[in-house]
């Protein structure tokens, strides 16, 4: 079942991970599991969510439109590309 | 056994911005050069903070008034994680817990009557980029100036029934989202795309059968062909056994006419969506709502009436409430000339086929419509002749800043009140002339008058309002 | 081994060093992985271009555990620093050896706080907002802070205004008028509030630290009182929730598409992406991905990092309550004044129970000094008075 659980939470972010790791994880998550369980304790029955900490709202800016970085730049660190595209091998749909 | 097809539709929209959502690229991706509107954000690199572009929060307010929408006043976003080359951050900002407009409305009419389609939501979402195939073998490239340009995504409830209402919902869109100008809409450039969601029951049941996705349909009639083949498929699948019907995303090929299911990942679907910590939540506050609610636009029935009632005809009146760009043309022209008779005969016959010269749709009409209502009213005083205000429209199309009556002096196209002279001293040397013609006239040749008319209009340039030019001809022959 | 991952002469006065989880155009920015090796930013963080234009000279960018997510730097793929048997933490060496009057650092996790505790230096990491963010690494956006370490509470105070501020970059900064305002609310109370909860696993040698600190508070006047704030103690676990997801989500862009780290060994997209992040991730953010990614899921969403969020309101209202008649809660930074090297190697997922002591700042965004090894956490905007008191103890 944790085996499961973490092979398809390898497939969903793309790592693997070796039987040895695998164990690591499992304990891990199992440490996890029993701190999050401790969380019960509070009751957030009537509590929102607090996503940011601090109460700053309606952050936006004006729609205007600026270049300031080159294709050539972006791509200078780019395992591979081809006439300004990157590239990966092909996908099919 | 009787059948009946129930569809959802999810439309994307690209919204009309100078910049993308959340960064200060272009958002003009269509038709430029691969990866020339990218920076940092776009391309996935680390550092860069998302900022909201305000006009992205004001056209999915607007785009949400004009589907009759509740907006909600607190809108948020939201992170959507997946893996595809086309993402460059892994992660799509979108809207998941509260999208900025709900529980809308559009009103459709087919051949069956009218009917109203339920709108789930509008959420406000940054686009994927492109990927190319058919560069190299073996390659998939990369482009991602479409990247973080803004969407909004239409999402109705499963209230359509058949390929025509799909039709009718996915015009009547686009009126109102070009009525609103937030987006071109325009399925051929990508700028308005739809997944169909279909399923098929007997008629009468309330349970709903198998659904499927179908994407990639590129034009009104691809989507069309699409829901008769799907639903013939399933059909054909409950009737005879044909397939085992899964829910599945497929892909249509206009060109075979099929669709096909979609290679997917066994984790398709698991999107992990979480509130984005690094955007706030966006309060739209009475100011706010009212300024966007003050521009949302009359409806197009709404102006039609009031057409009719200007005194256009049914047919008129129809053809102008099609396009908001050719509504404002004909009233703002109309309340600088005086006379929206007229002006619908200009809007019909001049700019209608300049447009279609100029290969332009309606949508892409730039004129000063005040300017144009003073060139109509200008021809109407007999101040430019009807061929000379039609160089000078042709002008405006191409030069937003032309002013006609300035234009027309510097082009020697003005009739002034002080040309009487001239023109009188042009038709005595015309007359003069051709006395052949003063003869043949005078021996009761219409045809004779006509072209010494033609020859003094000649000799004017045109400049001469043609009543006016007669009266004087006339007089000259009589003596 | 060297505690730099680029070190710059400097003839200037002022030099600092920032942490390798700042952005700069003129050395590589790795992050403390494989994945970023010799990875060139096409810009820099706003810190470092404020700090320049106030005259302070980057002298170098030290080591940083694997996305600045650790205990101090021990999951760094170039190296972990030892001496003798005790874990170090980069920056703070760089500050003790005279290399710097300060290290500007990204607190993800606790770090800078446990590093500077441990070696004695004082550390601040401001009110979440204050300082911007721009053209940092993000790994935990909600919470992590922009910081602070050097030798005593002046110099902290110094670089720190230097840098603070609105940036209209990042949308999470606080705009000037906020901080204004918060800032004249900010009364000193001559008390001091102890949080008894957060004793739980002290070894001796903190407690007296704390015990230090809470004498020389009361020889200068100051009220000392004990308080329960049980609430606070969950910090550590709700954090755990949101950092990790947080996490997750930030370095899931790194797949050897765009840049970094690519593998040689793929044959289609998927084993390109799973190769690349398999072999140049750590074993530590590997875990701490999974993790993540696991609070989001359709199943644990609501009961695990919702809870989290609604937690973290609980915690942020009491400790914030509890501040409304005292200047600080005064807390521990570490369980332990040193790491040895086989604690840390027995147990890689120390940092997920040691961040019990830093988590309550780290999730509330309130700010926080480290000084004589112990933690006082005050009011947002308390800064300059959480400052006053380190110069006391």
């Amino acid at each position: 079942m944790e085996r499961e659980v973490l092979r398809r939470l390898c497939l969903l972010n793309q790592l693997s991970l070796t039987d040895t790791q695998k164990d690591d994880v499992i304990s891990f998550f199992a440490d996890r599991d029993a701190d999050t369980a401790t969380l019960d304790a509070i009751d957030t029955e009537n509590v929102e969510r607090m996503v940011h900490v601090m109460p700053v709202l309606t952050v936006v800016r004006e729609d205007k439109a600026s270049q300031p970085f080159s294709r050539e730049d972006l791509q200078a660190g780019a395992p591979e590309t081809d006439e300004g595209y990157w590239c990966v091998p092909r996908v099919l749909e | 056994m009787k059948y009946e097809t129930v569809i959802g539709l999810e439309v994307h929209v690209e919204l009309a911005t100078e910049s993308k959502i959340f960064c200060s690229c272009s958002a003009h991706s269509f038709g430029a050069d691969p990866n020339s509107h990218v920076c940092p954000a776009c391309c996935g690199m680390p550092g860069m903070l998302p900022v909201v572009n305000r006009r992205v929060v004001d056209f999915g307010m607007k785009a949400g008034m004009m589907l009759n929408c509740d907006i909600n006043r607190v809108t948020t976003f939201d992170k959507k994680s997946y893996y595809y080359p086309d993402l460059p951050g892994a992660y799509q900002t979108t809207q998941w817990f509260a999208p900025v407009a709900v529980n809308g409305r559009v009103d459709i009419e087919t051949s069956a009557g009218k009917k109203s389609v339920r709108i789930k939501q509008i959420h406000m979402e940054e686009d994927a980029g492109k990927l190319v195939h058919d560069i190299s073998e073996g390659t998939t490239h990369v482009d991602f100036n479409r990247t973080s340009v803004p969407l909004i995504e239409i999402v109705s409830q499963p209230d359509l029934s058949n390929a025509e209402e799909v039709e009718a919902y996915l015009i009547r869109l686009r009126t109102l989202l070009r009525y609103a100008k937030v987006a071109e809409c325009e399925m051929a450039h990508g700028t308005m795309r739809c997944d169909v969601n279909l399923s098929v029951r007997p008629e009468g049941s309330d349970v709903l059968g198998v659904r499927t996705e179908m994407k990639n349909m590129n034009s009104i009639e691809a989507i069309k062909r699409a829901i008769e083949y799907e639903t013939a498929r399933h059909i054909d699948a409950i009737e005879n056994g044909t397939e085992v019907l899964v829910q599945e995303t497929r892909r249509w090929d206009d060109a075979k006419g099929k669709s096909y299911a979609m290679r997917s990942k066994e984790t398709a679907g698991d999107y992990r969506y979480f509130p984005d910590p690094n955007v706030m939540p966006v309060v739209i506050d009475d100011e706010w709502f009212n300024t966007i609610k003050a521009s949302v636009p009359e409806f197009p029935e709404v102006k039609r009436e009031k057409y009719i009632a200007m005194g256009l005809t049914e047919y008129d009146a129809e053809r102008i409430s099609e396009s908001i760009m050719l509504c404002e043309c004909f009233e703002e022209a109309s309340e600088a000339c005086g006379n929206p008779k007229e002006v619908v005969n200009w809007i019909t016959s001049d700019v209608m086929r300049i447009l279609n010269a100029k290969q332009m749709t309606y949508e892409m009409l730039n004129l000063d419509n005040k300017a144009f209502g003073k060139l109509i009213a200008l021809t109407m005083d007999g101040k430019i002749s009807r061929a000379n205000s039609k160089k000078i429209l042709s002008a405006m199309f191409d030069d937003r800043t032309i002013e006609p009556e300035s234009y027309a002096e510097a082009n020697d196209m003005l009739i002034g009140e002080q040309n009487d002279e001239l023109i009188l001293g042009i038709v005595k040397k015309v007359v003069e002339s051709d006395p052949k013609s003063v003869n043949d006239f005078k021996n009761g040749k219409e045809k004779a008058l006509m072209a010494l008319f033609g020859k003094c209009m000649k000799e004017l340039k045109g400049n001469c309002d043609p009543q006016q030019l007669k009266v004087i001809l006339l007089e000259c022959i009589n003596g | 081994m060297s505690i730099y991952m680029t070190k710059q002469e400097t003839a200037a006065a002022n030099a600092i060093v920032t942490d390798d989880m700042f952005l700069t155009t003129d050395m590589p920015t790795t992050a403390g992985s494989k994945m970023l090796e010799g990875y060139n930013s096409l810009f820099e963080a706003e810190v470092l271009t404020r700090l320049k234009a106030a005259g302070y000279a980057v002298a170098g960018k030290t080591k940083v555990g694997e996305f600045g997510a650790d205990l101090l730097g021990e999951t760094c793929y170039f190296g972990a620093e030892y001496e003798g048997e005790a874990l170090q933490y980069p920056a703070a060496l760089a500050v003790k050896s005279g290399d710097a009057k300060a290290a500007v650092v990204l607190d993800v996790n606790g770090a800078p706080r446990r590093g500077a505790a441990q070696s004695g230096l004082t550390a601040l990491k401001p009110t979440y907002g204050r300082v911007s963010r721009y053209g940092t690494i993000p790994v935990a956006c909600s919470g992590e802070t922009v910081s602070v370490v050097a030798n005593n509470a002046a110099d902290c105070r110094e670089v720190f205004n230097a840098m603070a501020g609105h940036d209209s970059k990042d949308g999470t900064a606080l705009p000037d008028s906020m901080t204004d305002a918060g800032k004249a609310a900010v009364t000193k109370k001559n008390k001091v509030v102890v949080l008894s909860s957060m004793l739980k696993g002290t070894n001796e040698e903190v407690q007296a630290k704390i015990a230090a600190v809470t004498d020389n508070f009361t020889k200068n006047g100051f009220e000392v009182v004990v308080a329960d704030a049980d609430t606070v103690a969950y910090a550590g676990a709700a954090w755990n929730i949101l950092m990790s997801a947080e996490l997750c989500n930030n370095v899931s862009r790194y797949d050897g598409v765009k840049y970094g780290y690519r593998t040689s060994n793929y044959t289609n997209i998927d084993e390109l992406y799973t190769n690349s992040r398999t072999e140049a991730f750590g074993e530590f953010l590997k875990s701490a991905i999974l993790f993540g990614s696991e609070t989001l899921s359709t199943e644990n969403y609501k009961k695990v990092y919702d809870k989290a969020l609604r937690v973290r309101r609980v915690i942020r209202d009491n400790m914030v309550a509890l501040l409304a008649d005292c200047d600080a809660l005064l807390m521990p930074a570490v369980s332990t004044m040193a790491y040895g090297k086989e604690m840390v190697e027995n147990d890689k997922y120390l940092p997920y129970k040691e961040n019990f002591f830093t988590a309550p700042a780290s999730i509330t965004g309130l700010p926080v000094v480290v000084a004589g090894g112990v933690q006082l956490v005050g009011n947002a905007f308390s800064e300059d008075l959480l400052l006053d008191l380190a110069e006391l103890v």
